[in-house]
């Protein structure tokens, strides 16, 4: 039995992300690294106080080595490949030329990941809204969008698809749920379009106006073969997923392979390939490519430092909450997929998506279905499986920390002049905007 | 009466013939880069230029042309060839007068309002600084025959949406070096707007153009890459000369770029407007009402879209005219005393 009060730690490090920058930003800049210090630390010595120092260790060090470390990999590397391709053009950032680009960005957050996505993207929207005033909803929609939502078409775009396809479901069975995401994007780009439209006479009014005095449009990417190392970064992460079903990489019990670290934490061989694709990828990409690339893209170790910082953070003072999701997880009486939909969703706009995807998938396969999709966790109906997917994929955006890229996103932006309103103002845009739309998803997919 | 009016088309060419012959002249003297007014060969020009005599809707376009010939003029370094040119110019404009072609000779005045009226406004200029007028007006107000009067007497350059139509879309056939700009002119007033000749002409793109379009106009919408480059120019311009401009928000334009300038609104009571608009477009009473209502729409909402402002509303302008208190002479006399008691005049 969990305690729970081992979950103030996680708790006290969310309400200090939310309110630190509100009440002293100043001290929220420089301190940052001591806060999340003092809740690690408590969380640590919490855990050793129930479960003792080798439960305890073990817990830390794997939701370090297993969890966070692929993790903050896989982030630096896609955001040293993308600060390296370079947008040069002068597309002027307006309502239609936003709708556009976060329509193209949705789509390719299948094809490439929510997270190599929204690195891709995120500058060149930036750039071409340079001249706005008025543009943090943009960033706010691309993160509902782009960093999210976008994902939910192959085990590619988000990792608790990719966990999904491990277990038995199939490859392309995730692009049937393309109906709720056309859906949600017209919904929200319509919504998008009328806000965007609205600041954009504003900025306008103001006298704002961007540099068109060159005749034609001039749309040009620098480093443009740092698609191949994107790629490679995306293949890993494939493997990542595919490798440990793999028998060359299973003992005789089936366990997965890998070295052996104090407390018995195992970091497995496809992880450590995982990361060692990344960190070459990362190598290649900026030994390929000039300097003035970076320095065109306003390219700083500022975004990912305070990722890496704050994530390490959440994934270590998360765990007792994951272990209590575990355990009440499957006593929840969670039968109907709106119910999937709603409790997968919350708990994933504050813990990690994967491993709450992974509980109610558990819970959904233990319940005896006999017809449906047939997984490795036993035989789920498409309803259930489409709810508890895309409670996980889409309510991510719900906050800053539901997925990895959002805070990325945040980060980059805030570096870039575009004041993004703090974790709760975030959560307000999330309440009035996407919780009304995920109550239509409920009403059209769910219930009717 | 055939010889009347062999003699009234006689004096017509001859007139267009002078006209084409000093936007040549003008031409010739400076080189201007942005072209000439009337490119066509002469006959042709000269049968266009009866034309717009004859078409009351159109008079305003040849104005317009006009004025454009005379922004050019003033340019001229050459004094001695300078004062040639604007002796032949006023000489014109004093016979399209005399030839009752222009929409200001259909009066709004109100006398009895007329009468009340005093004039009192403190001097509030700047020395050193370009006159800039810009005048926005209700339709039907007279208020283009006023800011074209406001500017013929200070002698200062006059634009109106028409001229800055041709200057952008010449600024753009210099860039890409393949629109021919006489061919642009001929097309724009062919298109004339028939159902309400106070709407703005929109002018219809093909598929290949609007993408064409889209590629130069940097992925904005035509409306507003024209509203920016308008912005960009009158900037450049207010920074160099002095002006009078019609509407294009521009007294809002100059305020978000800090550029001092005068902005009048120019209107009058419906009824008189309405009235106006009758006999200027030989229309019956219910289609002007609905003509004026229509302009003063789209000018508001245009107006509210790239300002934010309440178009009209006399709190956001300097001065607000009401030409039925005045007649058209009378605003521009009206206007004119209010810049000299400030210490504006013709320079």
């Amino acid at each position: 039995m969990v305690p729970i009060w081992l979950s103030i730690p996680f708790v006290g490090l969310l309400l200090s992300i939310a309110l630190f920058p509100l009440i002293n930003s100043k001290f929220w800049d420089h301190n940052q690294k001591y806060v999340v210090c003092f809740w690690f630390v408590m969380v640590s010595c919490m855990l050793f106080y129930v479960f003792g120092l080798k439960s305890a260790g073990r817990v830390v060090l794997d939701s370090i080595v297993n969890d966070y470390l692929t993790f903050i990999v896989m982030l630096f590397g896609l955001y040293c490949v993308a600060g390296n391709i370079s947008f040069e053009g002068d597309l002027a950032g307006s309502p239609r030329v936003n709708v556009f680009l976060l329509a193209v960005g949705t789509i390719l957050s299948s094809c490439i990941g929510t997270t190599g996505s929204s690195m891709l993207m995120v500058r060149p929207i930036i750039k071409m809204n340079s001249w706005r005033k008025r543009k943090n909803h943009i960033m706010i929609f691309f993160i509902f969008l782009v960093s999210n939502i976008g994902g939910c078409l192959t085990p590619i775009g988000d990792p608790p698809l990719l966990m999904g396809f491990m277990r038995g479901v199939p490859f392309f069975w995730s692009l049937g749920l393309w109906k709720m995401l056309l859906l949600n994007m017209v919904v929200l780009l319509t919504i998008f379009r009328f806000i965007d439209k609205r600041a954009y006479r504003k900025d306008i009014a103001e006298g704002r106006r961007p540099d068109i005095s060159k005749a034609g449009t001039e749309i040009k990417f620098v480093g443009l073969h740092n698609l191949i190392f994107l790629i490679m970064i995306v293949v890993a992460v494939i493997l990542s997923g595919t490798l440990p079903n793999m028998k060359e990489f299973q003992d005789a019990s089936g366990k997965v392979l890998g070295v052996t670290l104090p407390f018995d934490v195992v970091l497995s061989y496809p992880s450590i390939i995982e990361i060692l694709i990344i960190l070459l990828a990362a190598f290649l990409s900026f030994k390929t490519t000039d300097k003035e690339v970076r320095r065109s893209n306003h390219f700083t170790w500022g975004a990912i430092k305070e990722v890496a910082v704050l994530f390490i953070g959440i994934f270590v003072t998360m765990q007792p909450t994951l272990m209590l999701l575990n355990e009440f997880g499957p006593k929840l009486g969670l039968t109907e997929p709106f119910q999937m939909f709603w409790v997968t969703g919350c708990l994933s706009s504050f813990l990690d998506n994967t491993p709450t995807y992974l509980v109610f998938l558990t819970t959904a396969g233990s319940l005896g279905f006999t017809h449906g999709i047939v997984t490795s966790l036993g035989v789920l109906p498409k309803t259930m499986l489409i709810a508890i997917s895309a409670g996980a994929v889409f309510m991510g955006a719900n906050t800053y920390i539901g997925n990895a890229p959002n805070f990325m996103v945040k980060a980059i932006s805030d570096e870039n002049g575009i004041r993004m309103p703090s974790f709760f103002g975030y959560m307000k845009w999330s309440l009035c905007i996407l919780i009304p739309v995920f109550l239509l998803d409920t009403l059209v997919f769910f219930v009717i | 009466m055939i010889n009347e009016y062999a003699d009234e088309h006689k004096k017509m060419r001859a007139l267009a013939g002078r006209i084409y012959d000093l936007d040549k002249r003008v031409y010739e003297e400076i080189g201007s880069n942005l072209g000439r007014v009337f490119t066509g060969d002469r006959d042709r020009t000269i049968d266009n230029i009866i034309k717009m005599f004859a078409d009351t809707k159109e008079s305003h376009i040849l104005r317009s042309d006009l004025a454009l010939i005379s922004n050019m003029a003033r340019s001229i370094r050459n004094k001695k060839v300078h004062k040639a040119v604007m002796t032949e110019y006023d000489e014109i404009v004093k016979t399209i007068d005399k030839l009752k072609l222009n929409s200001d000779k259909v009066e709004i005045i109100d006398k009895y309002i007329a009468g009340l009226n005093t004039l009192v406004m403190k001097k509030r200029f700047l020395e050193g600084q370009h006159l800039i007028i810009c005048i926005s007006r209700s339709y039907g107000s007279g208020g283009d025959d006023i800011g074209f009067g406001v500017s013929d007497n200070l002698e200062i350059d006059y634009y109106d949406a028409e001229i800055f139509k041709t200057v952008l879309k010449r600024l753009e056939a210099e860039k890409d070096g393949l629109i021919d700009a006489s061919q642009m002119k001929i097309s724009s007033a062919s298109k004339l707007a028939k159902k309400n000749p106070g709407l703005a002409r929109d002018e219809h793109f093909s598929l290949k153009e609007k993408i064409s379009k889209l590629n130069r106009y940097h992925g904005l919408s035509i409306r507003d890459a024209v509203f920016f480059n308008q912005s960009e120019l009158l900037c450049d311009m207010a920074r160099k000369q002095d002006f009078v401009v019609m509407g294009r928000c521009a007294d809002v334009i100059l305020t978000n770029n800090c550029i001092p300038h005068i902005s009048i609104f120019i209107t009058a009571p419906l009824m008189q407007r309405v009235q106006r608009i009758m006999e200027l477009n030989h229309v019956d009473k219910k289609t002007a009402l609905r003509q004026v209502r229509e302009v003063d729409r789209a000018h508001a909402s245009y107006y509210k879209y790239y300002t934010g402002r309440r178009w009209g509303q006399a709190g956001n302008y300097d001065l607000s005219v009401n030409s039925a208190s005045y007649g058209i002479k009378g605003s521009v006399d009206f206007i004119l005393n209010v810049l000299k008691v400030n210490g504006i005049e013709k320079s």
